[in-house]
């Protein structure tokens, strides 16, 4: 199977292969790619960065899930990130939802307001 | 409602007649369908000033502009409105086009117009950029260049402050005379009743149609002599203001049947106009651009202009000329059957040079017909609601200014840096701005090469504070606003600092500059200031609020506001001001070999600062629409992909809810996801290379990642929509990237967003003299120093070329901050 790293901007072209529960990945530049092919095809997951709405304001925080988080729960993070109005002040790194949707992730502020 | 006079239009013709009828003892109406002035052709044709030796003799055309070209310097001397005689020129390429030459003299001269024939030799003389192929010119010093709109809008001020009545959206339908026994009395004290299609109604003694292509339709009404107008449509190219001086007359063709052929003309704004052609078309109101007709355009230019460069184009349009068919003439004057009915008919070109004669002539008629007297003139206002321009204004002025009023120091619009002061001044005139074209027209604002890319968000928002609206409200369509909730003021955060000579000043707080800052503190500078436009740090980073940045940098994936507030927190630990809301105007180099940088504020008004060097860090911008040439309509609901990332991330604004995407730069690719979280569904990106512009990376995670379609070698055909975009058309496109017909397919969409690459943004570096590389567009650099070819001038990140990377910018900008640290150290202490 041939994929491209999401990793950097280089988008390196793997090839991976998958006999039985082995994986073996070739074409990465660096670990970080192989890690990338093989949680690809076992359990993909992204960094979801968003919005939530600041009581009060306009204008809305930026958020973003602290590490990634398995892609089938993408919806369920959006969600919970639309569901949330937070009270000012925040900085940056505070938790905005605990564990959002059940992923054990915490949703941070990625912006001082 | 009951008033002496109606007057039917308010274009440049309308407004000019209730603006002489003003200045008499009536009371006088303008009913206007649009929701602005100069909304018809009065907005969109060349600007010129015709001198007049190509009307026929004896014509209606050549009467009235001979006469309102004489008229002119004093009408815009009055209305404070900027006029140039920079004559004309029209171009023979061979003997038949000489023939031509010569009749269009001897028409002059029966015009009362003085022309020249020219040598080849004296045309490259005096014009050295003009194509070797003509062989010789025919020289009117009397022609001209205006700006109609604003000759327009400044004919409405000075109507409205001598009372004259503006209604808007006010769409006549109907005009009834009332004729009681039978025949017409003379002294039926309100012969006329005119309705609008709300239902208001408006009795009249007199009414005066200036309804531009609809002007048959309204004589149709009461006349039984007949008129018939055909729309016929010309297609324009505005070149950036770099093109400036290319030309110092208005060049034309050798004119033809349909019209006086594809000019190239400098603009009293700086720019240069191309065009128009010349097409009948069925629709009055279809005043979209077409790739046929820009395509003609560029190849009638070339004639004259063979360098034209593509590249600079700024926006395309297309305008509507009231053609009439049945005598070919402008049909000026009562109309034979209906008395007190007074006609602007069929005014095409010359209509803009004519329009102050007209106004004059006609004005003149119905006050005469209705037996009214003159005002006295010391009671007639001067008044054109004028408002100073900042960017023309001596600093010493300024200053003075933006004491009194610290709205006029902050700049809203950078390209043609109009200030917030004179958007409100716009909006507060008597026919003042309602909406983005209003304030666009008025100010220029949104007119540059950004064509309203940085400017929009505050726009919406000043309009929306002024008039008790929500921003929003103004996206929804290029002409209205309806109604809704009260909008916010925005703060501004600006710090101010002590004067004295600076070792490093850094223009710019994005990554770049501060990066530069930084290093520039950290290799021994002592005074080091940033300078910023914006009303926080962080430049652009502030909005790209996706991840993906710093993983060379810091080891780590951060977001664009984690990234840009590393910087801050350590400009902030290493004690270097910010100064935020600042503009600098100027940068030039001393003979000392120092510079001095003019940068301007609401609080701190019009400053200079001394500074043994300077690193330039402005970014980059995003190319515009008219960059792309897209044509269509230009409805509200296109913007750049930066616009609505603006818009969606920092003021919490959705453009729309179906969006295509043309171009897959990576900001584009990023809004793709970002709109899709946001809750809209994104039909397609449309790409007209074979590959992506953008990273591979993003187009899997944000495209694939959520099925969103790239379509390789494809590109929009066709923008739909009048008020709002309705749909694209999209097709293939062929080697050459022309599109291949048949294979058009259709979305229907509210959004088009256009994400088609990044242009240094260098007006400043052009201004401090500095050599640019015309390659990455941004200067020339010395990559070991970042040095400029001005000494102590250095520039760092995407100002100098555009980098896929802001690590990368912040690693040579903090080379530029380290070699400006040590040529202050060396030379300048």
């Amino acid at each position: 199977m041939k994929m491209i790293c999401i990793n950097c901007p280089k988008g390196c072209e793997l090839d991976v292969e998958v006999d039985g529960g082995e994986v073996s990945v070739s074409g990465h530049g660096c670990p970080r790619g192989e890690a990338y092919a093989k949680s690809e095809v076992t359990n993909p997951t992204r960094m979801v960065t968003g919005l939530v709405r600041v009581a009060g304001m306009r204008k809305p925080l930026p958020v973003k899930t602290r590490t990634a988080i398995p892609k089938g729960k993408i919806d369920a993070v959006l969600f919970a990130m639309h569901q949330t109005t937070v009270q000012l002040p925040v900085k940056i790194g505070d938790v905005i939802i605990p564990s959002v949707a059940d992923t054990g992730v915490d949703v941070v502020a990625t912006a001082n307001m | 409602m009951k008033t002496d006079v109606i007057v039917v239009g308010a274009g440049v013709v309308g407004c000019a007649v209730a603006r002489e009828l003003a200045r008499w003892n009536l009371s006088v109406t303008v009913l206007e369908a649009g929701s602005d002035v100069a909304e018809g052709a009065s907005k969109a044709n060349s600007a010129i000033v015709h001198a007049g030796f190509d009307a026929n003799p004896g014509t209606n055309k050549a009467k009235f502009n001979v006469l309102g070209n004489r008229m002119f310097e004093d009408v815009c001397r009055e209305l404070k409105v900027p006029f140039r005689r920079n004559g004309s020129i029209v171009l023979a390429f061979g003997p038949e086009d000489e023939a031509t030459l010569r009749e269009l003299k001897e028409r002059g001269e029966r015009n009362g117009v003085p022309t020249e024939i020219i040598s080849q030799d004296e045309l490259r003389r005096r014009e050295p950029n003009v194509s070797s192929e003509a062989t010789a010119a025919l020289w009117a010093p009397t022609g001209g260049i205006c700006c109609p709109y604003e000759l327009t809008f400044r004919y409405a001020e000075n109507a409205a402050a001598n009372g004259a009545e503006f209604f808007f959206e006010a769409k006549v339908v109907n005009v009834v005379r009332i004729v009681p026994h039978g025949d017409y009395v003379p002294d039926a004290p309100f012969p006329y009743m005119v309705t609008c299609e709300d239902g208001r109604e408006f009795t009249a003694r007199a009414v005066v149609n200036c309804a531009g292509t609809h002007s048959d339709e309204l004589n149709n009404l009461v006349s039984h002599r007949k008129y018939s107008i055909t729309a016929r449509r010309g297609e324009y190219l505005m070149l950036d203001r770099d093109e400036d001086g290319t030309f110092s007359a208005t060049m034309f063709q050798c004119p033809g049947k349909m019209g006086k052929g594809i000019l190239v003309s400098p603009t009293v704004d700086g720019t240069v106009i191309v065009g128009p052609t010349a097409e009948d078309v069925d629709d009055k109101e279809d005043k979209a651009t077409t790739y046929a007709g820009l395509e003609k355009v560029k190849a009638g230019a070339r004639r004259t202009y063979p360098d034209l460069p593509i590249g600079k184009v700024i926006a395309e349009f297309s305008g509507m000329r009231a053609h009439e068919t049945t005598v070919g003439d402008f049909v000026i004057g009562e109309a034979v059957d209906a008395p007190c009915f007074f006609n602007a008919v069929g005014v095409e070109s010359p209509g803009l040079t004519s329009a102050p004669a007209i106004g004059l002539y006609l004005a003149g008629r119905v006050a005469e017909r209705l037996g009214a007297s003159r005002k006295n003139p010391s009671l007639i206002s001067k008044d054109v609601s004028w408002w100073p321009k900042t960017r023309e204004m001596k600093p010493s002025e300024l200053a003075e200014l933006v004491e009194r009023d610290p709205s006029f120091g902050r700049v809203v619009c950078r390209c043609e840096e109009v200030t917030e002061g004179e958007i409100r001044a716009a909006i507060r005139a008597r026919v003042g701005a309602r909406t983005l074209d209003g304030i666009k027209r008025r100010t220029r604002s949104g007119m540059g090469r950004c064509q309203g890319g940085f400017c929009t968000p505050r726009l919406i928002e000043i309009l929306g504070a002024e008039l008790g609206l929500s921003p929003e409200a103004f996206l929804l369509s290029r002409k209205t606003a309806p109604a809704a909730l009260k909008a916010r003021e925005a703060g501004n955060g600006e710090r101010v600092t002590g004067n004295g000579v600076l070792d490093v000043l850094v223009v710019g707080a994005g990554p770049a500059g501060l990066a530069a800052a930084c290093a520039a503190k950290e290799a021994g500078a002592d005074g080091v200031l940033v300078i910023e436009r914006d009303d926080a740090p962080g430049g652009i980073l502030q909005q790209c609020i996706h991840n993906g940045f710093g993983l060379h940098r810091f080891k780590e994936e951060l977001t664009g506001p984690e990234y840009a507030q590393r910087f801050v927190d350590k400009a902030a630990e290493l004690g270097i001001p910010v100064v935020c809301g600042t503009m600098v105007l100027d940068i030039s180099p001393r003979p000392d070999g120092s510079v001095e940088v003019t940068a301007m504020s609401p609080r701190g008004g019009l400053k200079v600062y001394r500074s043994r060097s300077v690193v330039l860090a402005m970014g980059c911008r995003e190319r515009p629409r008219g960059a792309l040439m897209t044509p269509g309509t230009r409805p509200a609901g296109v913007y750049t992909a930066g616009t609505v990332q603006r818009l969606v991330n920092m003021d919490g604004i959705m453009p729309g809810r179906r969006v295509v995407i043309l171009g897959s730069g990576d900001i584009g690719l990023i809004m793709a996801r970002r709109l899709t979280f946001s809750g809209a569904k994104v039909l397609a990106c449309v790409e007209i290379m074979k590959k992506s512009s953008g990273l591979m990376r993003n187009v899997v995670q944000c495209l694939n990642d959520y099925d969103i379609p790239l379509l390789l070698s494809h590109t929009v055909t066709d923008v739909e929509g009048r008020e709002h975009v309705t749909g694209v058309k999209v097709a293939k496109v062929d080697d050459d990237l022309k599109p291949i017909p048949g294979t058009e397919m259709h979305f229907d969409c509210d959004t088009l967003v256009l994400s088609c690459g990044l242009i240094p943004e260098n007006e400043l570096t052009k201004k401090a003299g500095v050599e640019m590389d015309a390659r990455t567009r941004g200067p020339k650099v010395d990559p070991k120093t970042m040095a400029t070819s001005v000494p102590g001038i250095f520039a760092g990140g995407n100002v100098v070329r555009v980098y896929d990377l802001v690590d990368w910018v912040s690693r040579d900008s903090e080379i530029a901050g380290r070699s400006a640290a040590a040529y202050a150290i060396q030379y300048g202490r």
